[in-house]
């Protein structure tokens, strides 16, 4: 379960999140939504533990771990996976060693075993070929050259190979046309499960459609406005955004 | 004081004067290789080691880093085992297959030499100090050509002392399989000053890969002055690698001059691990059209290490191409500097030329420096250049840590993905895979500090 109080947190110096509170059980989908510039990729730095991003008031825990105190690569080791808006390009480094790297690191941290390159190979394999990316495509640099499609596809197998208990997607649906999207939403859907909380960032209802969450939240100038079922998302897309933020004139 | 032009010698200007005194009755040659070292020296008197306003010394001020001129090696073997050259190369140099053409403090170690017999007759080779007291006519016509530099302060050093090296004809149309390998070992626990020469002509239509081997047993501060001329003739292709790993204290000066024929193909790489100071020139001298080099290199230097890597180009003829790409990864106080002068006379037309280098810097004392020099006298050519100096990108590590890795594991990766595009350039997948290796080692010495 993750856990959000009153946090607060700047960036170079301005104040972003303006007090966030939020609960997401094991097992629930929550979603929060926003205009442009609201806070919704800030809220997911800060809670990988990004520099620059720093924590000036509240707290936030994972299964009861205090995340706020944890390097970026512990934070991954206790489970948190955030799903880039803008996943980078790593050149030189093929996409295979990267993801065996990443599995190794966090195994070793959770108290596994490191696997084996043919157990590695077949566990890629397998999940990758029901997000639909080819192999060949594990042989180039991690994203390098990939379309947008194919960047957030890898982004959701590295999210299926890590196993993490809490997955954050920033606005994974960006750029992906409508068969992309069912691919990476059934992607998702196969992940969630009773031990892990899913936090979904969009911009747009669409995304819901395929990925149905547990509760959406409104977020406004660094503040949660509005929370409600997953027919919020409907009213957000019918009326916009102006109906549930004008709180924050107050 | 006045204003005078008189620059007051240095102790290392004497002792290198005072050695040639007390050396040259010793050193091998007949009268004409005498007249080639008098001329020299006399040379040296007048130029003086390279300072900072010597432009192609810009980024290594010898007068001021060389302190002392060690002691010339003598013409005595030093002898060591296979054991102590597998020690100092390593399990992969050392088991490549390759010929070996072994060199201990200067001097050529026959016991440790051989040319494998199924190449046999493919590789011929002589040590210089045999070729020296009866220089043949092409030697004698060959001899310090490819410079383009007049004003070479250090060469003139090398011809001055030069003791022994290694002389290799590969000859007419032999592809060798084989790498030959000059394996320069320094194995003494004193000081000494090791001047090195060697002459590979690459006859018509032959291929080869010769890798030239710098390593050390203990940790003398030697200093070594190598110079290699290579002469690739027509339809020849040449894969030519350096693996610099002198002791911690050592200087390293090396000089490559390189001749190319007609549609002859170079290709040159150059790893630097070793040595307090090195410098390593590359002259590319085109003599034939439709020709090519490619040539990079690897540096990765950490605490006070300095190195230099500076090149001529020269296209005198039409169609050809040229390409360099040099990676440095600077740690502690590291210092390098690259300069690429690329030259396209009148005639060369068609000239096709690319010139990258890029430094990392993984502390913020390191430096590294680099500087591109074009001078193009046609008009129908492609010549580009680029330089960059950077750190490790923050978005990346961000990225790659969120994923679970380890600030040291994101650091390898992110280095080795970047030298590892030169690596990429080397065709012989067992000397790129040690090469890597040595990479990898390097950085795991770095995370043990
Ligand atoms: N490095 C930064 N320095 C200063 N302000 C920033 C920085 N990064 C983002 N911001 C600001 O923070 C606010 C929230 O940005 P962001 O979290 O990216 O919004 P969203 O993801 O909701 O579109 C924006 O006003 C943006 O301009
Ligand atoms: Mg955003």
């Amino acid at each position: 379960m993750l856990k959000i109080e009153n946090l607060h947190a700047t960036v170079g110096g301005s104040q972003i999140l303006r007090g966030i509170s939020l609960e997401i059980p094991n097992g629930e989908v929550h979603a929060i939504m926003g205009p442009n510039g609201s806070g919704k990729s800030t809220l997911s730095y800060v809670l990988s533990g990004r520099d620059g991003y720093e924590v000036t008031q509240g707290t936030a825990t994972l299964n009861g771990i205090n995340l706020l105190d944890l390097e970026v690569d512990e934070r991954a080791a206790a489970g948190v996976f955030l799903a880039f808006q803008y996943p980078h390009e790593i050149p030189g480094v093929a996409t295979f060693i990267f993801l065996r790297h990443a599995l190794n690191s966090v195994r070793k941290a959770r108290g596994d075993e490191e696997l084996s390159t043919p157990d590695f190979m077949r566990l890629v394999k397998g999940k990758a070929a029901e997000l639909g990316v080819k192999d060949e495509i594990l042989k180039r640099p991690l994203n390098v050259g990939f379309s947008g499609g194919e960047k957030k596809r890898m982004e959701i197998l590295q999210m299926a190979i890590l196993e993490p208990s809490l997955c954050i997607l920033d606005e994974t649906d960006s750029g992906l046309d409508i068969d992309a999207l069912k691919t990476v939403s059934q992607g998702v859907n196969a992940l969630r499960s009773p031990d892990r909380s899913m936090l979904v960032i969009t911009h747009y209802q669409r995304l819901l459609d395929y990925i149905v969450p547990d509760k959406v939240h409104v977020l406004s100038k660094g503040k949660i406005r509005h929370s409600g079922g997953k027919e919020l998302a409907l009213e957000l897309e019918k009326s916009g955004y102006a109906e549930f933020v004008d709180e924050d004139a107050a | 004081m006045t204003a005078g032009t008189t620059i007051q010698k240095t102790d290392a200007e004497l002792g290198l004067a005072r050695q040639f005194d007390e050396t040259r009755a010793n050193l091998p040659g007949n009268d004409w290789v005498r007249e080639q070292r008098e001329e020299a020296i006399r040379t040296f008197a007048r130029l003086g080691l390279p300072h900072r306003r010597v432009e192609a010394w810009k980024y290594t001020d010898l007068r001021s880093m060389l302190k002392d001129a060690k002691t010339p090696a003598d013409a005595d073997l030093n002898s060591v085992t296979d054991a102590e050259l597998y020690q100092a190369l390593g399990a992969d140099l050392h088991g490549l297959g390759a010929h070996h053409i072994v060199f201990v403090d200067g001097v050529y170690d026959e016991e440790n030499s051989f040319i494998i017999g199924d190449e046999a007759g493919l590789v011929h080779m002589t040590s210089l100090a045999e070729t020296l007291n009866n220089p043949p006519e092409w030697f004698k016509s060959n001899f310090n050509k490819v410079n383009p530099r007049q004003d070479d302060h250090v060469g003139t050093l090398n011809t001055a002392f030069m003791r022994d090296g290694a002389v290799i004809e590969i000859v007419k149309d032999a592809r060798l399989k084989r790498p030959v390998h000059l394996i320069f070992i320094s194995s003494s626990k004193s000081a000494e000053a090791i001047t090195e020469r060697h002459f590979i002509h690459v006859a018509q239509g032959a291929s080869a890969t010769i890798l030239e081997s710098y390593v050390h047993l203990r940790a003398p501060d030697t200093q070594r002055n190598s110079v290699t001329e290579l002469k690739l003739e027509t339809g020849a292709k040449v894969n030519h690698i350096k693996f610099q790993h002198e002791g911690a204290k050592a200087s390293h000066l090396s000089n490559w001059m390189v001749s190319i024929g007609e549609n002859a193909n170079y290709r040159g790489f150059q790893l630097t691990i070793g040595a307090k100071v090195s410098r390593n020139t590359i002259n590319v001298n085109f003599h034939g059209s439709h020709s090519q080099a490619d040539i990079s290199g690897v540096a990765l230097l950490w605490d006070e290490q300095h190195s230099d890597t500076t090149m001529d180009i020269v296209h005198g003829v039409p169609n050809t191409l040229s390409r360099e790409l040099f990676k440095t990864v600077l740690d502690d106080r590291g210092r390098a500097g690259f300069q690429g002068k690329l030259v396209v006379k009148p005639d060369a037309q068609k000239t096709d030329a690319k010139q990258m280098a890029h430094g990392m810097l993984l502390s913020e004392t390191a430096e590294f420096d680099a500087k591109p020099e074009l001078e193009i006298y046609a008009d129908d050519v492609v010549c580009g250049h680029g330089a960059t100096s950077g750190q490790l990108d923050e978005d990346m590590m961000f990225y790659m840590r969120q994923r679970g890795m380890s600030m040291d594991t994101v650091q390898t990766l992110l280095i080795l993905a970047f030298v590892g595009e030169a690596f990429e350039l080397i065709e012989d997948e067992d000397i790129r895979a040690a090469f890597t290796k040595m990479a990898e080692a390097w950085l795991g010495g770095k995370s043990d500090e």
